[in-house]
Protein backbone atom coordinates (compact mmCIF):
# COMPACT_ATOMS: atom_id res chain seq x y z
CA UNK A 1 0.00 0.00 0.00
CA UNK A 2 1.34 3.30 -0.78
CA UNK A 3 0.40 6.42 0.37
CA UNK A 4 0.70 10.07 0.36
CA UNK A 5 1.46 10.97 4.03
CA UNK A 6 4.74 12.40 4.13
CA UNK A 7 3.53 14.84 1.19
CA UNK A 8 0.78 15.57 3.35
CA UNK A 9 2.78 16.01 6.89
CA UNK A 10 5.38 18.49 5.04
CA UNK A 11 2.94 20.01 3.52
CA UNK A 12 1.44 21.31 6.81
CA UNK A 13 4.99 21.62 8.62
CA UNK A 14 5.07 18.28 11.01
CA UNK A 15 7.26 16.32 11.67
CA UNK A 16 7.01 12.48 12.00
CA UNK A 17 7.08 12.76 16.04
CA UNK A 18 4.59 15.21 16.15
CA UNK A 19 2.17 13.35 13.83
CA UNK A 20 2.51 10.35 15.93
CA UNK A 21 2.06 12.45 18.53
CA UNK A 22 -1.59 13.92 17.01
CA UNK A 23 -2.68 9.98 16.01
CA UNK A 24 -1.14 8.54 19.49
CA UNK A 25 0.96 6.10 17.99
CA UNK A 26 4.72 6.14 17.78
CA UNK A 27 7.39 7.48 15.44
CA UNK A 28 8.67 4.57 14.27
CA UNK A 29 4.80 3.30 12.56
CA UNK A 30 4.53 7.20 11.12
CA UNK A 31 8.47 6.02 9.51
CA UNK A 32 6.94 2.66 8.44
CA UNK A 33 3.51 3.61 7.06
CA UNK A 34 5.23 6.32 4.83
CA UNK A 35 7.93 4.08 3.90
CA UNK A 36 5.35 1.57 2.57
CA UNK A 37 6.30 -1.12 5.10
CA UNK A 38 3.39 -1.25 7.24
CA UNK A 39 -0.59 -0.79 6.13
CA UNK A 40 -2.40 0.84 9.15
CA UNK A 41 -5.33 -0.93 10.83
CA UNK A 42 -9.24 0.88 9.70
CA UNK A 43 -8.90 2.79 12.93
CA UNK A 44 -5.61 4.58 12.33
CA UNK A 45 -6.66 4.90 8.78
CA UNK A 46 -9.24 6.71 9.63
CA UNK A 47 -7.78 9.04 12.21
CA UNK A 48 -4.80 10.30 9.50
CA UNK A 49 -7.89 10.71 7.05
CA UNK A 50 -9.19 13.16 10.05
CA UNK A 51 -6.12 15.04 10.85
CA UNK A 52 -5.46 15.58 6.93
CA UNK A 53 -9.18 16.80 6.01
CA UNK A 54 -9.48 14.02 3.34
CA UNK A 55 -11.33 10.99 2.35
CA UNK A 56 -9.34 7.79 2.97
CA UNK A 57 -8.53 7.13 -0.95
CA UNK A 58 -6.82 10.52 -1.15
CA UNK A 59 -4.18 9.49 1.47
CA UNK A 60 -4.04 5.89 0.33
CA UNK A 61 -3.74 3.38 -2.76
CA UNK A 62 -2.93 0.01 -4.13
CA UNK A 63 0.50 -0.29 -5.18
CA UNK A 64 -0.30 -0.69 -8.76
CA UNK A 65 -2.12 2.23 -9.00
CA UNK A 66 0.79 4.72 -8.64
CA UNK B 1 10.76 6.86 24.21
CA UNK B 2 7.57 8.13 25.70
CA UNK B 3 7.81 8.78 29.24
CA UNK B 4 5.30 5.94 30.28
CA UNK B 5 7.57 3.79 28.48
CA UNK B 6 10.42 5.18 30.12
CA UNK B 7 8.83 4.36 33.70
CA UNK B 8 7.99 1.21 32.83
CA UNK B 9 11.28 -0.15 31.58
CA UNK B 10 12.98 1.43 34.88
CA UNK B 11 10.78 -0.59 37.33
CA UNK B 12 11.29 -3.61 34.98
CA UNK B 13 14.98 -3.03 35.67
CA UNK B 14 14.72 -2.67 39.34
CA UNK B 15 12.25 -5.22 39.89
CA UNK B 16 14.67 -7.64 37.79
CA UNK B 17 17.29 -6.26 40.63
CA UNK B 18 15.49 -6.93 42.90
CA UNK B 19 15.11 -10.64 41.65
CA UNK B 20 18.58 -11.34 41.75
CA UNK B 21 18.58 -10.28 45.51
CA UNK B 22 16.13 -12.20 46.35
CA UNK B 23 17.55 -15.23 44.34
CA UNK B 24 20.98 -14.68 46.25
CA UNK B 25 18.93 -14.58 49.68
CA UNK B 26 17.22 -17.43 49.41
CA UNK B 27 20.26 -19.78 48.11
CA UNK B 28 22.05 -18.53 51.15
CA UNK B 29 18.78 -18.99 53.80
CA UNK B 30 18.93 -23.01 51.82
CA UNK B 31 22.52 -23.91 52.31
CA UNK B 32 23.57 -21.74 55.62
CA UNK B 33 20.19 -21.30 57.84
CA UNK B 34 17.79 -23.35 56.30
CA UNK B 35 19.79 -26.85 55.43
CA UNK B 36 17.82 -28.39 58.17
CA UNK B 37 14.81 -26.86 58.43
CA UNK B 38 10.84 -27.78 56.96
CA UNK B 39 10.54 -28.52 53.66
CA UNK B 40 7.22 -26.10 53.66
CA UNK B 41 9.76 -23.26 55.06
CA UNK B 42 12.16 -24.53 52.49
CA UNK B 43 9.50 -24.57 49.52
CA UNK B 44 8.83 -21.17 50.67
CA UNK B 45 12.09 -19.91 50.39
CA UNK B 46 13.21 -21.17 47.50
CA UNK B 47 10.06 -19.35 45.85
CA UNK B 48 10.62 -16.23 46.81
CA UNK B 49 12.85 -14.94 43.37
CA UNK B 50 9.06 -15.52 41.92
CA UNK B 51 7.59 -12.72 43.44
CA UNK B 52 10.05 -9.70 41.65
CA UNK B 53 9.52 -12.29 38.38
CA UNK B 54 5.75 -11.91 39.01
CA UNK B 55 6.02 -8.08 38.99
CA UNK B 56 8.27 -7.82 35.81
CA UNK B 57 5.97 -9.93 33.72
CA UNK B 58 3.32 -7.77 34.69
CA UNK B 59 5.30 -4.62 33.77
CA UNK B 60 6.08 -6.26 30.20
CA UNK B 61 2.66 -6.85 29.74
CA UNK B 62 1.84 -3.69 30.49
CA UNK B 63 4.35 -2.57 28.26
CA UNK B 64 3.24 -4.30 25.55
CA UNK B 65 -0.47 -3.82 25.66
CA UNK B 66 0.97 0.07 25.97
CA UNK B 67 2.41 -0.22 22.33
CA UNK B 68 0.87 0.82 19.55
CA UNK B 69 -0.23 -1.50 16.40
CA UNK B 70 2.94 -1.42 15.11
CA UNK B 71 4.64 -2.11 18.11
CA UNK B 72 2.28 -4.85 19.33
CA UNK B 73 2.89 -6.72 15.93
CA UNK B 74 6.55 -6.54 16.54
CA UNK B 75 6.00 -8.04 19.78
CA UNK B 76 4.12 -10.76 18.65
CA UNK B 77 6.64 -11.71 16.16
CA UNK B 78 9.08 -11.60 18.43
CA UNK B 79 7.58 -13.72 21.00
CA UNK B 80 6.76 -16.27 18.52
CA UNK B 81 10.01 -16.68 17.19
CA UNK B 82 11.63 -16.76 21.10
CA UNK B 83 8.80 -19.34 21.48
CA UNK B 84 10.01 -21.63 19.07
CA UNK B 85 13.61 -21.27 19.22
CA UNK B 86 13.26 -21.93 23.35
CA UNK B 87 11.11 -25.15 21.96
CA UNK B 88 13.44 -26.55 20.01
CA UNK B 89 16.03 -25.44 21.93
CA UNK B 90 14.79 -28.11 25.12
CA UNK B 91 13.52 -30.64 22.83
CA UNK B 92 16.90 -30.75 20.89
CA UNK B 93 18.98 -30.85 24.95
CA UNK B 94 16.39 -33.19 26.11
CA UNK B 95 16.73 -35.70 23.02
CA UNK B 96 20.61 -35.50 23.46
CA UNK B 97 20.41 -35.69 27.17
CA UNK B 98 18.49 -39.14 26.91
CA UNK B 99 20.91 -40.26 24.10
CA UNK B 100 23.60 -39.62 26.51
CA UNK B 101 25.29 -37.52 24.09
CA UNK B 102 25.49 -34.53 26.61
CA UNK B 103 25.65 -34.47 29.97
CA UNK B 104 24.15 -31.85 31.73
CA UNK B 105 22.00 -31.46 35.60
CA UNK B 106 18.37 -30.85 34.63
CA UNK B 107 18.20 -28.46 37.36
CA UNK B 108 20.17 -26.25 35.35
CA UNK B 109 18.83 -26.29 32.40
CA UNK B 110 15.52 -25.57 33.94
CA UNK B 111 16.51 -22.41 35.20
CA UNK B 112 18.04 -21.46 31.97
CA UNK B 113 15.01 -21.79 30.15
CA UNK B 114 13.25 -18.45 31.38
CA UNK B 115 16.01 -15.69 30.96
CA UNK B 116 17.19 -18.07 27.28
CA UNK B 117 13.63 -17.35 26.12
CA UNK B 118 14.02 -13.33 27.39
CA UNK B 119 17.18 -13.03 25.58
CA UNK B 120 16.26 -14.44 22.05
CA UNK B 121 12.75 -11.81 22.72
CA UNK B 122 15.74 -9.27 22.43
CA UNK B 123 16.74 -10.31 19.50
CA UNK B 124 13.94 -10.88 17.85
CA UNK B 125 12.40 -8.13 18.46
CA UNK B 126 15.23 -6.11 17.49
CA UNK B 127 15.53 -8.18 13.96
CA UNK B 128 11.67 -7.70 13.77
CA UNK B 129 11.85 -3.78 14.36
CA UNK B 130 14.28 -3.73 11.32
CA UNK B 131 11.91 -4.84 8.66
CA UNK B 132 9.34 -2.26 9.25
CA UNK B 133 12.34 0.88 9.00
Amino acid sequence: MNSRMRELRESRGWSQGELATRLGVSRQTINAIETGKYDPSLPLAFGMAAEFTLPIEAIFFPEATR
Amino acid sequence: MNPRTSRLLTRCFLTALAYVATTWLAVWLLRHALSDAAPLLRALVALLPVIPIALVIRTLVRMVLAGDELQQRIDLQAIAIAAVAVSLGTLTLSWLLTAAVVTFPARQAMVWVFPFLWIVYGFARAWAARRYR
